[in-house]
């Protein structure tokens, strides 16, 4: 047993993970080598429909078997049909023992928890959330999940550590010869950002649609290039779940407050002039963040270069107002952000590879200036927990999470102290998920708590007055005082979920639960 | 059985049921709900504080929690405890 | 400053919690309306802990009782008087100088009894009926106690037989009369809720208007209010100047070794001293510790 450089625990080997490598700093490995890739295709003249007739037999023109690693992206979030549909279809075959790669999981692939338990799923890397989390938590696969952000995801597949053997795209628009776009159809989802990877890697790329256009669709976000099957069904997924209604800002009270504290931050640092950039963020204080942002960014007359991540109509009318030059979306999450994708060429689609992969000539995350994001808890260095919660489940994935921290200038996680009894900031997280050298300031509703390490963004919060600042002794005894002391979590030596680091080190493993 | 409730399931609330036990139950308490999994000690500890000042020595408690901190927990243990010995309101 | 005083429903601990960190620059931790019947006791039960060992920054604590006309108010008072975390007592349905004289009467009693120093407890009065509000000079007189008179909203619209408006025609006399009876008296008119909780802009065109009328600071019933009400009510020259003073009396007391403050020949207490060194924060001329 060996320690990281952030003094977990790690073991040498895992089983059914393999030999790990020891996460030595956020910054620390680079790589080496040349990138992988898919097999070399050849398709003649003599093929000009690459479609077949159903899921089945597009599995089975695939050449996928018992044993393999499929993928799929999760554009479609809540409103996915597609993963199930193909699993259930395996299941139907008798192809069993599959590693599962999504880009997520939501609540309505829980269906997968049958497959799960009867062997056709033996393995899943990537999130892992809701009642499949549960069940991985309390032991219920035989190898453990990997966790990797988004831009870990991408890089693993470039460098060869994982390879996909047949990618399933669910496509909101696709031609019979394999272009595929997600801005038009009535599944529409706007940005396939998270797809791109699969198509470019994969053995063999499988394009599921529910809205067949003649030859050749466009606009085009994948192309035929990749594309080696297509399948026509009747619904990719359900509107009401792939897209929300229009992003309102939050009302909430304590919401509120947090995120006021965290503008004032960012107006107090040196980021906050023309031409900043920011991560947009969908949930409540984010979104709040942005508005206060937009107030301050009018008062100022400054504009912002760009906004970059998952899009909402909020950002749109930014767009539209020219408080924001650009943005580039890896995700669009409403009805506004699919048609303005469609439609605005100041509005860009961009891959999870641009957006984060920690291992390419550059992504966007290395040009912002801000990111606000959530966290389970916070430690007293700093270091942010995403993945587990506070009784020690596995229950959401990585995301974004490392790559934004790692890049952004100015990494803010607003959080309220207390979610009910259980505080955000302890003296130890239960795992982590991004170090702290990465994470520059927490803010709640008792105020602003800086990095001691970032000694300028002290000096520039000193010089304004009336900002709240709390030191992080001071927040942590605060939250120890309110709630109390904690019950250990009892787990059995078993790891059941590795978390990797951008770079593909282990930055912490999880330990399966003592049953109750 | 005489029992009594105080409190509510909305957040940072507890709701808590005591019921008359027979002499020489002792204190019995029965915790559930978002804070058990981690604060199940702190929460045995408060309510049987709250419990022994009262000079009650047989009792039944049952607590379903929705992230009550110590201060509210004491409060509701305490309300709950006095509609028992008062008569239900 | 008494420019906003939040209420928070006293069964309900989330508010009881965090309210203070709002920032208002009082609260009402409310055991009358907010709470329903057959919750009075809980709810009493848990205020009086909030008091004990809550927190309350640097606000302003009073607790809204049930009427005398009730069952619970003494038993109100003698749960939350007791400790020293509660600077006030906010009275609903004070139609007359009796009902005062009746709550100062037993304020007395029960500091007496607990060791706090008698007319240490503070008497907000809600004036809800035609003949509280026809009163109010009188209220406002009946007691040293007497910190603040208040114009009920709903109760006092009702006793006068008409509904409730946008433009608020209704209040109007009542808000008017309202001042000049409390600056008479030398007490704070604090004005009623604005209800309508979406609609910011409203609350600031009734707040500028009632700000002119003369009115020291506005009951909150949500906390998204309180930004827009303070941003209207900021502090002026007048009140930064006289939080100086206070201020430096209280650093001169302090260097002298004296435990007890006085500005001008009177004594000053330590919450007092506190919301000096709030006015002249929320002016920016004193540092965050």
């Amino acid at each position: 047993m060996a320690k990281n450089a952030l003094g977990r625990e790690i073991p040498e080997f895992i089983e059914g993970y393999g030999k790990t490598k020891l996460f030595q700093g956020a910054f620390a490995l680079k790589p080496e080598g040349y990138r992988a890739g898919g097999k070399i295709r050849c398709v003649n003249s003599t093929c000009t429909d690459k479609r077949v007739s159903d899921i089945k037999a597009a599995i089975a023109a695939s050449g996928l078997k018992s044993g393999m690693t499929v993928s799929f992206h999760h554009h479609l979030r809540n409103g996915d049909f597609v993963v199930n549909m193909v699993i259930d279809a395996c299941a139907e075959m008798g192809i069993k023992d599959l590693t599962l790669f999504p880009t997520a999981l939501f609540g309505v692939h829980k269906k997968l928890i049958e497959h799960i338990k009867s062997g056709v799923i033996t393995r899943i890397m990537g999130s892992v959330n809701g009642p499949i989390g549960q069940l991985v938590s309390e032991g219920g696969m035989d190898v453990p999940v990997v966790l990797r952000s988004h831009g870990g995801r991408p890089r693993a597949v470039a460098s060869g550590d994982v390879h996909i053997d047949v990618a399933f795209i669910a496509a909101p628009t696709a031609d019979q010869y394999g272009n595929i776009c997600g801005t038009q159809g009535k599944s529409a989802c706007g940005s396939l950002g998270y797809a791109f990877t699969d198509a470019q890697f994969a053995d063999c790329v499988v394009a599921i649609t529910d809205n067949l256009q003649p030859y050749p669709a466009a606009p085009i976000s994948m192309s035929q290039l990749s594309v080696d099957i297509v399948v026509e069904v009747p619904s990719i997924g359900d509107p009401a779940g792939i897209v929300s209604g229009t992003t309102k800002v939050t009302r909430d009270p304590l919401r509120l407050l947090i995120a006021r504290y965290a503008s004032e931050l960012i107006e107090a640092s040196p980021y906050f002039k023309e031409g900043i950039s920011f991560q947009t963020g969908a949930g409540g204080i984010p979104l709040a963040v942005t508005a206060f942002m937009k107030e301050a960014m009018i008062k100022k007359g400054i504009k912002a270069s760009f906004g970059l991540g998952g899009i909402t109509g909020y950002f749109v009318e930014l767009l539209k107002e020219g408080l924001v030059e650009r943005l580039m979306d890896v995700q669009s999450f409403d009805l506004e952000a699919v048609r303005s994708i469609g439609e605005n060429p100041k509005h860009i689609e961009i891959s999870a590879d641009w957006y984060a992969n920690p291992w390419n000539s550059g992504a966007a995350v290395n040009m912002l200036d801000v990111v606000i994001l959530g966290a389970t808890e916070v430690d007293v260095n700093f270091n942010a927990n995403v993945n587990t919660e506070a009784d020690g489940a596995l229950l959401h994935g990585t995301g974004g999470h490392q790559d934004t921290a790692a890049g952004a200038k100015l990494t803010i996680i607003a959080q309220p102290l207390l979610r009910g009894r259980i505080p955000c900031v302890t003296d130890n997280v239960y795992s982590v998920t991004t170090p702290g050298e990465v994470v520059d300031a927490i803010v709640t509703e008792y105020g602003i708590t800086v990095n001691p390490k970032r000694k300028d963004l002290l000096d520039a919060c000193s010089a304004v007055k009336g900002l709240p600042l709390v030191a992080m002794e001071e927040l942590v005894s605060r939250a120890h005082k309110m709630s109390g002391p904690t019950d250990p979590v009892e787990t059995e030596d078993r790891i059941i979920g590795v978390v990797e680091w951008r770079d593909g080190t282990v930055i912490d493993v999880v330990k399966q639960l003592k049953a109750k | 059985m005489n029992t009594a409730q105080a409190g509510t399931l909305e957040s940072m609330d507890c709701l808590v049921t005591v019921s008359e036990a027979p002499q020489g139950t002792g204190v019995k308490i029965q915790i559930a709900g978002s804070s058990a999994a981690r604060f199940k000690s702190a929460m045995e500890k408060k309510t049987a504080e709250v419990i022994a000042s009262m000079d009650v020595k047989d009792i039944e408690i049952s607590i379903q929690d929705n992230g009550a901190l110590d201060i509210v927990l004491g409060a509701r243990v305490e309300a709950a405890v006095k509609r028992l010995m008062g008569g239900e309101r | 400053m008494r420019r906003t005083m939040l209420y928070l429903p006293g069964n309900n601990p989330n508010m009881l919690t965090r309210g203070y960190l709002f920032g208002s620059d009082g609260l009402v931790l409310d055991l009358e309306d907010a709470v329903a019947m057959a919750e009075k006791d809980t709810a009493r039960i848990l205020v009086q802990h909030f008091l004990k060992q809550g927190e309350f920054g640097s606000c302003e604590v009073t607790v809204r009782i049930n009427g005398v006309d009730t069952e619970y108010w003494k038993d109100d008072l003698a749960a939350v008087v007791p400790f020293p975390a509660l600077q006030g007592i906010r009275a609903p349905k004070v139609d007359d100088a009796a009902t005062v004289k009746i709550i100062d009467e037993e304020l007395s009693i029960i500091e007496d009894k607990n060791g706090i120093p008698v007319g240490r407890t503070k008497i907000f009065c809600l004036l809800e009926t035609a003949k509280g509000i026809w009163n109010a000079f009188d209220i406002a007189s009946a007691s040293p106690r007497v910190a603040a008179i208040i114009p009920g909203g709903e109760d006092l619209t009702a006793d006068l037989k008409t509904s409730r408006s946008k433009e608020g025609t209704e209040l109007d006399w009542a808000r008017r009369m309202l001042v000049f009876a409390a600056r008479a008296a030398g007490v704070d008119p604090i004005d009623t809720v604005f209800p309508r909780v979406t609609d910011d802009a409203g609350l600031r065109k009734e707040t500028e208007f009632i700000k002119q009328l003369g009115f020291e600071g506005k009951s909150v019933i949500h906390p998204n209010q309180i930004p827009i009400i303070h941003d209207v009510f900021n502090p002026t020259e007048q009140e930064i100047e006289k939080a100086l003073k206070i201020v430096a009396a209280a650093k001169e007391a302090a260097e002298r070794g004296q435990g007890a403050v006085s500005v001008d020949g009177r004594m000053v207490d330590i919450p007092v001293v506190k919301r000096a060194e709030y006015t002249l924060l929320k002016a920016g001329l004193l540092e965050v510790k």
